[in-house]
């Protein structure tokens, strides 16, 4: 045959193999990514035997897709299902998600030590002694459900739905539980989300209306990072990988990190700042551009709402725009380099260099804050909100390379059922010291329920572990061994923590490969959801059996959330009289409970736009589908939303105010995308903001209350806070001005990259890398000390100390000490046996520890470390350290910062050598001094009550997870000091 | 160009799809892994660098310069991206873009750019490399399946050359190679070492080659890599060794010219490197007799 006709025979083949939606040539692995298994041949997946060598056996694998489930990213898993046990012999990436692309970090493959965890939970569990004694017993789960949904519908009927509260770590599926809450009429929802992120959220949420970024990093020109964001950050598998694209691709990357982490090692320029000096050097950059002309004067013209600050701040200027440059210029006229070098010891030169690189980038600017500086200073909302503005004056803002609100780069589905607004207003989740907290001040609960402002008669903790996680864990400790306080608490959760030991009922649910839930996050400029599921109910289903239930698949009586939820919803109302069934009802057979398929099945039929026509394609339905393929992508290049002209049928008798916000009786078109979003004030009349006037045409704009970006907050403005209503500095309660001479601040928000909080410790891979959370303390300070690698320090903090090891290092500034706060489990009973669960405690890596209370003193002392013992697992014979590290976070008081009631987590302390008797992992509290000093912060408070400019409790716009019917939403006497 | 980049998946591990692709191409009975790897990871490595660098080694500034075309067509070049299977499969997608571009510019464009990466990366290195084929896999082997293989490829590249035309200058990869230095003169060159980069030598010098080499002058052979057993040969009888390598290198030479008329400049750059190679190695080996 000649040439050419093989040519066309083999292009006939490829097009008819590829139209069957196969794969025509092997896995390309040297042009994309390793050769991953095409996906035509997942249900039978044949690999040798590596055991068997040099035979060739061979073993035959189900693929089936899942999500990972250790941190937030959600990335995709392939679960290999060996077909003859039935049961996961390994993850790896799944190549068809849009977000982790195939890749993923050491935490994915890990999740199946998770799996196979020899302490890991199997069954219900109640405590039959004292709470925290240790003593359990095995319950069905109709007894854990009837007592529960008992006690909730009690707690309904006599309307004290503010003591039913649910408290979330790893949140699952996108508003699935505050959906329910409020299905219940409960505003019980509590995120540990002030502990966490809510810092960088308020910076974001009062520029755009959205409370979460997403750069655009593979695209950039210049990366500009406040994190160890390639190592440990939030999304740091799918971002990091984007990152490192661009940095092939010759992008410059900027790390503002006091630490020589991973991520420092990889900037071009690596900002080792003081801590809490990050929003100076953000504003000396900014006051650059300003002072020099590179800003985008064209899109600050267009997009910010200079015309509202002019009015409010300089009301005798004329409302041009050439007056607000003038304004703007003296703004920021003193964030010079040498007043920002000052502050943060870095040298000037070194920051105008920064600052002409960030000037270089043009619109190819993307940015990221999430934790770090926005976690632990007071004020830190600054910082997201002042790296913002240089997104903002570059208007870099939703374009390629640059920074999108996530709410455009995130798809949420719309459910089978939408739930009614709870009537009551939950006081110690939102209370009234705190109207402009971001999320619910979590950490605070204890010290509001010691002060008698609410009791709970049913506490949820769900993968939540406030007792290790949370600063001043003994006043979480004190809290839950008080019935009076904690009428029963159920920990929903794989594995034994710290706060499981003080439940009533401790309650299994799965892992990663073990529940289902929906998934979409901002990884890149495109919208995915990601679908997570039982991979062995996928099996048995591939195979053809009914499941009808997750408990059929998992190990013991494991049980996935969603079940749970909609079964204990169900029983809470068994004869429809408190108006929970609707929500929890099949609409194929009405008078029967919802059942995941059904609940998946409508959302991905109705609610994914283009996801039925692509599974039609395959001749799926759309539920089969997402268990085939485990994601899928909704949109890619999402543009700029706010530039969108809205269509005439949406307005329709408009208003607008004197700053071109427009509004509308037009009825809303049905939400596609539920991402959340601020919700701004409809006007007087009852109208609903539809979008902004600008050249003439009504826009999109943004979910603001002006529909700008705001750089003047009039929400800020108007709740008190007048002096911070632009973006500005705030100095931390770290700044040396407000520490002695012989403090330091001790950094404690870092992560380990192998690591995820409590999540991964019950992964034997991830345990043997990295199990220990020295000191960093910076060579020459260790020299003074007399201190070297390895030697006993003591750390004092406000209310007590700890005793950790030293880790002598030039990778942290001096006057800085480091802590990762991943490690320092612990157990109180050893070797204590539970039915039918093993032991009470997780031995890879907590250590034994003993409590010891006297008075208000507080001591916890190291019994014993880890140690190989005899499982089903033969690796933990195999277990070779015994040191899991201190847990600090016990002596660090509560520091609700004032606006955004984040935790503000730097500690100032100081460090000396241990004393006599002082043993690895001490720790001595002051519970005392932990109260005086929640109440030395509320000082700083400016409430509701005093400050409320509407009768409000909180700016109704405001992102909030379940939100109030509006009447709960006042404050109880309106008007008596507003 | 569908079939080149067929081809080039050949040049990988082969799968269940290698069966398809060998029927659809005629190419009879599909290999196994035992012949792959004894051909592509034990004799003719499949990577341009190993041809065109002047190390002979994987990596350096042959691979950049390919990564270099990849990034000027404004794509992400791949972690390897002077694999045989890769260049190959580029190849056909710069065909499938200019079959699908728009206007007569673009499609111009396109072209430019197949013609280029034709002559500079593939016809370079290529047919020399295909041609070591006819004697390390000879149709009566258990590797005869990749002497058809090396065949259809050589036949389709040259049909390819015929269709765009000649390049008028030498590819930069030969341009730029540095020859092969006398180790009289040179100062720590790793002269072994040099030997193994065909780029330098004009001789593309395999592990049965060795071996050969070996049993016909009656020295023991070690097993290791090839400067191993380079140095090895050597240390036995210098003389005789590159006396052997000399005529080897002539008969090379001689081969290479004899496609002159076909390949151009590129056989004549060959041609000429393994000319002086065979003459250098003949001095060596008469010094070596002497001394």
């Amino acid at each position: 045959m000649d040439l050419k006709k093989l040519n066309e025979r083999v292009s006939a083949s490829r097009q008819e193999t590829e139209a069957r939606g196969e794969t025509f040539y092997p896995g390309a692995s040297r042009i994309h990514l390793a050769s991953f298994p095409p996906k035509e041949r997942w249900d039978d997946w044949v690999e040798l035997d590596s055991k068997a060598w040099p035979r060739r056996k061979e073993k035959r694998f189900m693929l089936v897709p899942t999500t990972c489930f250790n941190c937030e990213s959600a990335c995709g898993l392939l679960a290999y299902v060996n077909k003859d046990s039935l049961q996961v012999a390994k993850f790896e990436g799944n190549p068809e998600h849009p977000g982790s692309r195939g890749r993923n970090c050491a935490k994915g493959p890990a999740t199946l030590n998770q799996l196979t965890d020899p302490d890991r939970i199997l069954y219900p569990l109640k405590r039959v002694g004292e709470r925290g004694e240790g003593k359990w017993k095995r319950v069905s789960w109709d007894e854990a459900l009837d007592d529960l949904a008992g006690r909730i519908r009690k707690a309904i009927q006599e309307k004290r739905q503010g003591e039913v509260m649910y408290h979330v770590g790893r949140p699952g599926e996108d508003g699935f539980t505050e959906r329910l809450m409020a299905a219940w009429g409960v505003d019980g929802h509590n995120s540990h989300t002030n502990i966490c992120s809510s810092g960088a959220r308020a910076g974001y949420q009062y520029w755009t209306g959205i409370d979460r970024p997403s750069p655009d990093h593979a695209r950039a020109k210049v990366i500009f990072l406040v994190s160890s964001h390639l190592e440990a950050g939030h999304y740091f598998n799918p971002h990091a990988q984007r990152v490192m694209e661009a940095k092939k691709n010759g992008a410059k990357l900027i790390v503002l990190d006091t630490r020589l982490s991973n991520t420092a090692t990889h900037a071009d320029y690596w900002l080792a700042t003081q801590p809490g000096s990050e929003a100076a050097v953000h504003l000396s950059i900014a006051n650059h551009l300003i002072q020099t002309g590179q800003y985008n004067r064209e899109f600050v013209e267009r997009w910010w709402n200079w015309k509202e600050y002019l009015a409010e701040v300089h009301p005798g200027l004329e409302a041009t725009y050439e007056n607000f440059e003038r304004m703007l210029a003296a703004e920021y006229e003193d964030y010079s380099f040498e007043m920002a070098s000052q502050e943060s010891g870095i040298e000037a030169d070194t920051l105008r260099e920064v600052a002409e690189t960030v000037a270089s980038a043009g619109t190819r600017f993307s940015t990221h804050n999430w934790r770090s500086a926005a976690a632990g200073n007071e004020g830190g909302w600054q910082v997201s909100r002042t790296l913002f503005l240089l997104n903002a004056l570059l208007g870099a803002v939703a374009t390629p390379g640059g920074m999108y609100p996530n709410a455009w780069n995130k798809f949420v589905a719309r459910p089978i059922h939408l739930p009614r607004h709870p009537e009551h207003w939950n006081e110690l989740t939102w209370p009234n010291e705190y109207p402009l907290a971001m999320n619910e001040v979590s950490f605070l609960l204890p010290h509001l329920v010691k002060e008698g402002r609410g009791q709970m008669d049913v506490y949820f903790t769900r993968v939540y572990n406030p007792v290790w996680t949370n600063p001043d864990g003994f006043s979480w400790l004190e809290m839950l061994r008080d019935e009076a306080k904690v009428g029963l608490h159920a920990a929903l959760t794989p594995t034994w923590n710290e706060t499981a030991y003080f439940a009533d009922y401790v309650l299994p649910m799965g892992h990663s490969s073990e529940r289902h839930d929906i998934h979409s996050y901002e990884t890149h400029d495109g919208q995915w959801i990601g679908f997570r599921q039982p991979v062995l109910r996928a099996a048995r289903e591939r195979l053809g059996d009914k499941i009808t239930d997750t408990r059929q698949v998992n190990p013991g009586e494991v049980w996935e959330e969603n079940e749970f939820w909609l079964d204990l919803s169900w029983r809470i109302d068994p004869d429809g009289a408190l108006g929970i069934r609707p929500f929890v009802e099949s609409r194929k057979q009405p008078g029967e409970r919802l059942t995941v398929d059904e609940y998946y099945g409508f959302i991905f039929e109705n609610s994914v736009p283009g996801l039925p026509e692509k599974a039609a394609e395959e001749g799926l339905e759309p539920l089969d589908f997402m268990r085939r393929y485990g994601a899928f992508e909704v949109a890619q290049g999402m543009g700029q939303p706010f530039e969108e002209v809205i269509p005439s049928a949406e307005l329709e008798d408009l208003a607008e105010d004197p700053f071109g916000r427009v509004f509308t009786r037009a009825p809303a078109p049905p939400l596609v995308n539920m991402a959340p979003m601020g919700a701004p004030d409809p006007d007087s009349e009852g109208r609903r903001v539809v979008g902004v006037r600008q050249d003439g045409k009504v826009l999109r704009g943004f979910p603001t209350p002006s529909g700008r970006l705001e750089f003047y907050s009039s929400t800020l403005a108007s709740w008190g806070w007048k002096e911070y209503a632009i973006p500005t500095y705030i100095r931390s309660h770290v700044h040396p001005e407000n520490m002695a001479t012989d403090q330091k601040v001790l950094i404690s928000t870092f992560r380990l990259p192998v690591q995820i909080h409590t999540r991964s410790a019950n992964a034997k891979w991830l345990d043997e890398i990295a199990h220990t959370n020295p000191l960093w303390i910076h060579t020459g300070e260790a020299a003074a000390l007399g201190v070297g690698t390895g030697d006993l320090v003591r750390v004092e903090t406000e209310a007590g100390y700890f005793v950790v090891k030293a880790w002598v290092t030039e990778g942290i500034k001096p006057g800085v000490v480091a802590c990762s706060h991943h490690m320092g489990r612990w157990k109180i009973h050893d070797d204590q046996q539970v039915e039918g669960s093993g032991e009470e405690g997780q031995r890879q890596m907590m250590a034994t520890v003993s409590l010891d209370q006297d008075g208000a003193q507080w001591g916890l002392r190291r019994k014993a470390g880890a140690k190989a013992y005899d499982s089903s697992d033969p690796d933990t014979k195999r277990i070779w350290w015994t040191d899991v590290g201190v847990h600090q976070n016990l002596t660090f008081p509560v520091h609700p910062d004032p606006i955004s009631g984040m935790h503000c987590w730097h500690q100032a302390v100081r460090v000396t050598r241990a004393q006599p008797g002082d043993r690895y992992g001490d720790i001595s509290v002051d519970a005392d001094k932990m109260h005086q000093i929640y109440h030395a912060w509320l000082t700083k408070t400016r409430s509701a009550t005093a400050h409320s400019p509407d009768g409000t409790r909180r700016p109704r716009w405001l992102i909030r997870p379940v939100k109030p019917v509006k009447a709960a939403c006042l404050l109880p006497v309106q008007g008596s000091e507003a | 160009m569908e079939l080149i980049r067929a081809l080039g998946a050949l040049a990988e591990p082969p799968g269940p799809e290698t069966a398809r692709l060998a029927e659809l191409l005629d190419l009879g009975t599909p290999p196994d892994e035992a012949a792959f790897s004894e051909i592509f990871l034990f004799q003719l490595y499949p990577y341009a660098s190993v041809y065109l660098g002047p190390e002979g080694m994987l990596g350096g500034e042959a691979r950049d310069r390919i990564a270099g075309f990849w990034r000027a067509l404004d794509l992400e070049p791949p972690p390897e991206p002077d694999h045989l299977a890769v260049m190959l499969s580029l190849y056909g997608r710069l065909a499938e873009l200019e079959a699908q571009a728009e206007g007569e510019t673009a499609q111009k464009g396109w072209r430019r750019a197949r013609k280029a990466f034709l002559w500079e990366h593939l016809l370079s290195w290529l047919p020399f490399y295909l041609t070591r084929f006819q004697d390390l896999a000879p149709a009566d082997s258990e590797l005869a399946f990749y002497g058809r293989w090396a065949q259809l490829l050589q036949d389709a590249l040259r049909a390819e050359a015929a269709d765009l035309g000649p390049q008028a200058t030498l590819p930069l990869h030969l341009r730029e190679a540095p020859a092969l230095e006398d180790p009289r003169k040179a100062s720590g060159e790793n002269f072994l070492g040099a030997l193994l980069s065909p780029v330098r030598t004009g001789i593309i010098l395999v592990r049965s080659d060795l071996q050969q080499a070996g049993r016909e002058l009656g020295l023991g052979g070690r097993i290791g890599e090839r400067a191993f057993v380079l140095k090895a040969l050597m240390g036995q009888d210098s003389s005789a060794l590159l006396r052997w390598l000399a005529s080897w290198a002539r008969q090379v030479s001689k081969s290479n010219s004899e496609k002159h008329s076909l390949d151009g400049d590129i056989a004549s750059f060959w041609a000429r490197r393994a000319e002086n190679t065979a003459s250098l190695l003949t001095e060596l080996s008469q010094e070596a007799s002497d001394s």
